[in-house]
């Protein structure tokens, strides 16, 4: 179980809002209970500043990771990147924190601490292909995953340039879940939002090489099912027409069908060769019809009592 | 002459197809994100 950050908080500047200490802490807690190894350090986590994170994990097996959050001497606040062994793999996990245009305050201002004790969030790709070189030469990993709790448009140039990473599990705007994205370098995974669902990606490996979306090979076979479909229809109607504008009209519809479907056929094919490594995305909605346990429950209602209007 | 290249060779054409048909190794990734704060099912 991963994190891909901005968990804790519901805006950078929520952190002052009466309930906001005790909603970290119990997600907090929660996510070490259900087993969550690592999570990224996001924008929206660090509202109560680097010690409160650092104290209330200082106990916990989830570990927070920022490859590139660190403080004025330039040492990293927190690890970068945690290797864990699952069912005969090693799997490299990386964290990436915004990268800021200048220092900000290591803690809240209100707490009455000095503003001279300054964080700042380096370059993300740099840190990021660093760390994802080191894990694989040093620690030979099977795979990295990179927690980017960064911007969007930022991961889509990282995914662009930096190899050696083979998802990105991306937070920062919410944008909820969807569909695996092919970049240039890696496969970018939409990890839900809010609570709302928990996604999961299966994995196949058996060498090298680049994942391959198994449900893109799926969706393949359906569009061309969908093309020969229309094929037939505009063959269908061409050979009953009798009008010549008609005709030249559906004589374009074929030949730009035909095409279309020459195309997807090769998609197909080779998609028929089974790939060594491949990659099945999808998502557990979290609604209501998922029974709450009734001590997390309890101390959910402690922070936001039944009719209340948190939401 | 040497039987030892052969003996590889005999060795290596028994292991192949132990190689070539092993299982692919699964893993599954569970995976949240942008939770900002929530505690209680919403939405």
């Amino acid at each position: 179980m991963l994190d891909a950050g901005n968990a804790l908080f519901r805006s950078r500047d929520s952190g002052g809002a009466p309930d906001a200490r005790a909603r970290a802490e119990l997600l907090l807690a929660q996510m070490d209970a259900q087993g969550t190894t690592a999570m990224a350090v996001g924008a929206r986590d660090l509202n109560l500043g680097v010690d409160f994170l650092r104290k209330q994990t200082r106990k916990s097996k989830l570990k927070l990771l920022s490859a590139n959050l660190v403080d004025a001497k330039g040492t990293l606040l927190f690890p970068a990147s945690t290797v864990v062994d699952v069912g005969g793999l090693k799997v490299g996990v990386v964290g990436a924190s915004p990268a800021t245009t200048q220092p900000e305050p290591m803690e809240p201002l209100a707490q009455g601490k000095a503003a001279g004790v300054m964080r700042q969030g380096l370059p993300v790709a740099p840190a990021v292909a660093a760390e994802a070189k080191r894990l694989r030469q040093k620690e030979r990993v099977d795979l990295v995953v990179l927690l980017a709790a960064v911007p969007y448009d930022e991961v889509l140039k990282l995914a662009n340039e930096v190899e050696g990473v083979d998802f990105v599990m991306q937070s920062h705007e919410g944008r909820g879940s969807g569909i695996p994205q092919r970049m240039a370098m890696t496969t970018i995974v939409p990890p839900g939002d809010r609570g709302r669902q928990l996604a999961k990606l299966e994995l196949s490996i058996s060498g090298p090489g680049r994942f391959v979306d198994n449900s893109e090979v799926a969706r393949t076979r359906d569009g061309l099912r969908i093309v020969e479909t229309n094929l037939a229809k505009a063959r269908e109607r061409l050979a009953k027409s009798t009008d010549e504008v008609q005709k030249r009209s559906l004589e374009s519809a074929v030949a730009s069908l035909e095409a279309r479907r020459t195309a997807l056929e090769k998609t197909v094919a080779g998609g028929a060769t089974p790939a060594a490594r491949t990659h099945l995305l999808s998502y557990i909605q979290l609604g209501s019809d998922v029974p709450a346990d009734p001590a997390v429950q309890k101390a959910v209602e402690r922070i936001e009592p039944p009719g209340s209007a948190a939401h | 002459m040497s039987f030892r290249p052969l003996r590889l060779a005999a060795l290596a054409l028994l292991l192949v197809p132990f190689v070539a048909g092993a299982a692919p190794k699964q893993l599954v990734l569970l995976f949240t994100g942008d939770n900002g704060g929530e505690i209680a099912p919403c939405g």
